[in-house]
């Protein structure tokens, strides 16, 4: 076996191992959050939820699996068939891309074996800005998949998913500048182990205000309610995805849960110190087993988050898509600026870096209270119903 | 080889190349068109031939080959599909090989600039434009180049002058692998300079030299974004209030 290994270079099987062991998991935990989804939203509407299949219904995801494999693929006529077939792909795939540099556990720690990494590629030093690039890229799963199924509505519905992904990734990337700039980092294992001294070094204490605007314009990234006018159940039919069935369907929504995980880990590590939690995992912490027990801690504040996302599923109702527009370019978009120019003061006046939460929640309140004055104006000044026949009549 | 011979084969295949693609563009009979395209590629590959090739181990090598395949033949494929759709796909397939490029000559934030500037949000307006304004597919005026000589001598012209380039650096400074290597005299202009030795790869060495080495370019170009911004706006047309 040794004289086999000595031929096969080490970091390569760790790489493949690990990359093995992502997609594996990955994809088997997002059956089972489906599943939790669906039950999470019949106890919130006071229903059962799936229940028939296995005991309380915990094969429910293997079915839904079979069902997705063994139904009808449908292609409609005239439609692109490379593209059609090829943006489910492309959707998944891009969002499994960005997970190669997001740690999974205390990185670069002694006592576990040789073939276990925690990070798919290490020494990315641009860790954040190639999720963002790789994430971008899944807009064209959205676009080519509507436009190649050669239907108005879906072309049209393709046309708003994406123009609303495009619009969220700009207060996205710019809600991370400031953490950024205050870890004078990108990389996102260092960005966590500036916030393992104490609980108080969270970056969610002096950064609320970027941690809101990033969680929100991830959720639209995701296509998750309460911004999923893209393919909104109830009143569009699909959207971008009307022609799509079984696994080509299936694959959209991998894609889409595969991006909420993603997003969980991204808050969690980002803003909620990762696998950090005082007394119980700390850098020092020496005791037997301790990285099992940062995973642990990680994998329960990803949970958390997303139980949080599925939970706003079923509390927020969904935006209209003007009302959409007008939050990421009116609202988030200068808020996140503010917050960039806040960081950028404290740290060339060297100010003590507390100075930042109060300043994070004036400007949210600030931003309230303006947005509530200029509806209060738009109402006073609404036109008379007379006014508005009289407008139309001429 | 004597300096001017290497001098004369690099421009003799790019006139050769140029005037390969000049026949195979225009109007022509399709035996022409395909000798055009013949010359074309030869012309190309002599010129770049004269390089030697890239150093680095296997690795490397083959990471070279694959990415520099990748964009060149979506290049390719780029400018004779015919659907415009497709066109723009291979334009972002081209633009993913040459970020690998980047990220081999260690410039990992240029990578992930380029791609979310250019494959995340250029080409994605363009599949817009061309999805809104040609629900038809295809248009005559897509697959006919109306005035081939001119983007012909322009293209080529600035290719003559980056390898020129490449073959002066190549001349003054040969790196001890082989490989060609830049001198501060050969990438200064007159507002900037590159320092020697400065630390790359990093993302603080290239905030230092951006803000630092290059600041007068980047504010130059900073201002120019903002005047063009300030113009777009300007010369928009103007709607009446309410209407879409």
């Amino acid at each position: 076996m040794d004289a086999i290994l000595e031929y096969i270079p080490k970091e390569l099987i760790t790489t493949l191992v690990t990359i093995a062991v992502v997609v594996g998991v990955t994809l088997g935990v997002i059956s089972y959050l489906i599943l939790l989804e669906r039950k999470l939203s019949a106890w919130m509407q006071d229903r059962r939820g799936p229940n028939r299949v296995g005991p309380m219904g915990i094969f429910q995801p293997l079915a839904d699996g079979a069902k997705f494999l063994l139904k009808e693929e449908v292609t409609p006529a005239g439609a692109d068939k490379v593209l059609f077939y090829a943006a489910p792909g492309i959707g998944f795939m891009t969002t499994m891309l960005a997970f190669s540099v997001v740690p999974f556990g205390p990185v670069g720690v002694e006592g576990i074996p040789w073939f276990v990494r925690f990070l798919i590629a290490p020494d990315v030093n641009i860790g954040i800005v190639f999720i963002f690039a790789i994430t971008s890229l899944s807009v064209y799963g959205v676009i080519l998949g509507g436009w190649a199924s050669n239907n108005k509505y879906s072309a049209l519905g393709s046309l708003r998913a994406s123009a609303q992904v495009i619009s969220y990734e700009i207060p996205l990337g710019m809600s991370i500048l400031g953490i950024a700039l205050l870890g004078s980092t990108l990389d996102i294992n260092t960005l966590l182990m500036q916030q393992t001294g104490s609980f108080w070094d969270w970056y969610f204490w002096t950064q609320p205000l970027a941690c809101l605007i990033f969680f929100t314009s991830a959720l639209a990234e995701a296509n998750r309610l309460p911004f999923d006018l893209s393919e909104c159940e109830q009143e569009l039919v699909g959207g971008f995805h009307t022609e799509y069935s079984s696994m080509k369907f299936a694959l959209f929504f991998l894609g889409e849960y595969a991006h909420v995980i993603l997003t969980s880990f991204l808050t969690s590590i980002l803003f909620f110190g990762g696998w950090h939690f005082p007394w119980i995992a700390t850098p020092e912490s020496a005791y037997t087993g301790a990285w099992v027990v940062k995973i642990g801690v990680l994998l329960f504040k990803v949970g958390m988050v997303i139980v949080f996302i599925m939970l706003l599923r079923w509390t927020i109702p969904r935006f209209r898509f003007d009302q959409l527009m007008n939050l990421s370019w009116k609202a988030l978009i200068p808020l996140s600026l503010a917050n960039m120019v806040a960081v950028m003061t404290v740290l060339q006046f060297g100010w003590d870096r507390w100075w930042l939460t109060p300043i994070s929640l004036g400007l949210f309140a600030v931003a309230g209270l303006i947005s509530v004055a200029m509806k209060r104006a738009e109402i006073r000044h609404r036109p008379s119903a007379a006014e508005l026949a009289h407008q139309f009549a001429t | 080889m004597s300096e001017s011979a290497a001098q004369n084969i690099l421009f003799g295949s790019l006139v050769a190349g140029a005037i390969g693609m000049w026949l195979a563009a225009s109007q022509r009979a399709a035996g022409l068109r395909l000798l055009g395209s013949i010359l074309a590629s030869a012309g190309l590959i002599a010129a770049v031939t004269t390089f030697g090739n890239p150093a680095g181990d296997l690795t490397d090598k083959i990471l070279f080959w694959m990415f520099t395949g990748s964009a060149l033949l979506s290049a390719v494929m780029m400018v004779t599909s015919r659907s415009p759709v497709y066109a723009a796909l291979w334009f972002a397939l081209a633009t993913l090989g040459a970020c690998g490029l980047f990220m081999m000559q260690s410039a990992p934030f240029l990578a992930a600039a380029t791609i979310i500037v250019y494959a995340g949000a250029i080409i994605v307006t363009f599949l817009f434009v061309i999805m809104l304004a040609q629900q038809q597919g295809r248009v005559f005026y897509d697959y006919r180049s109306r005035t081939p000589i001119m983007s012909i001598v322009a293209s080529w012209l600035m290719l003559a002058a980056l390898l020129w380039n490449f073959q002066e650096w190549q001349k003054k400074a040969p790196a001890a692998d082989g490989g060609p290597a830049l001198t501060a005299a050969a990438a200064s202009n007159p507002f900037s300079e590159p320092k020697e030795n400065s630390p790359y790869g990093s993302l603080r060495s290239l905030g230092l030299s951006l803000f630092g080495d290059y600041l007068y370019a980047v504010e130059i170009a900073g201002t120019l974004l903002l005047v063009a911004g300030i113009g777009a706006i300007a010369i928009a047309p103007r709607r009446a209030e309410g209407t879409l």
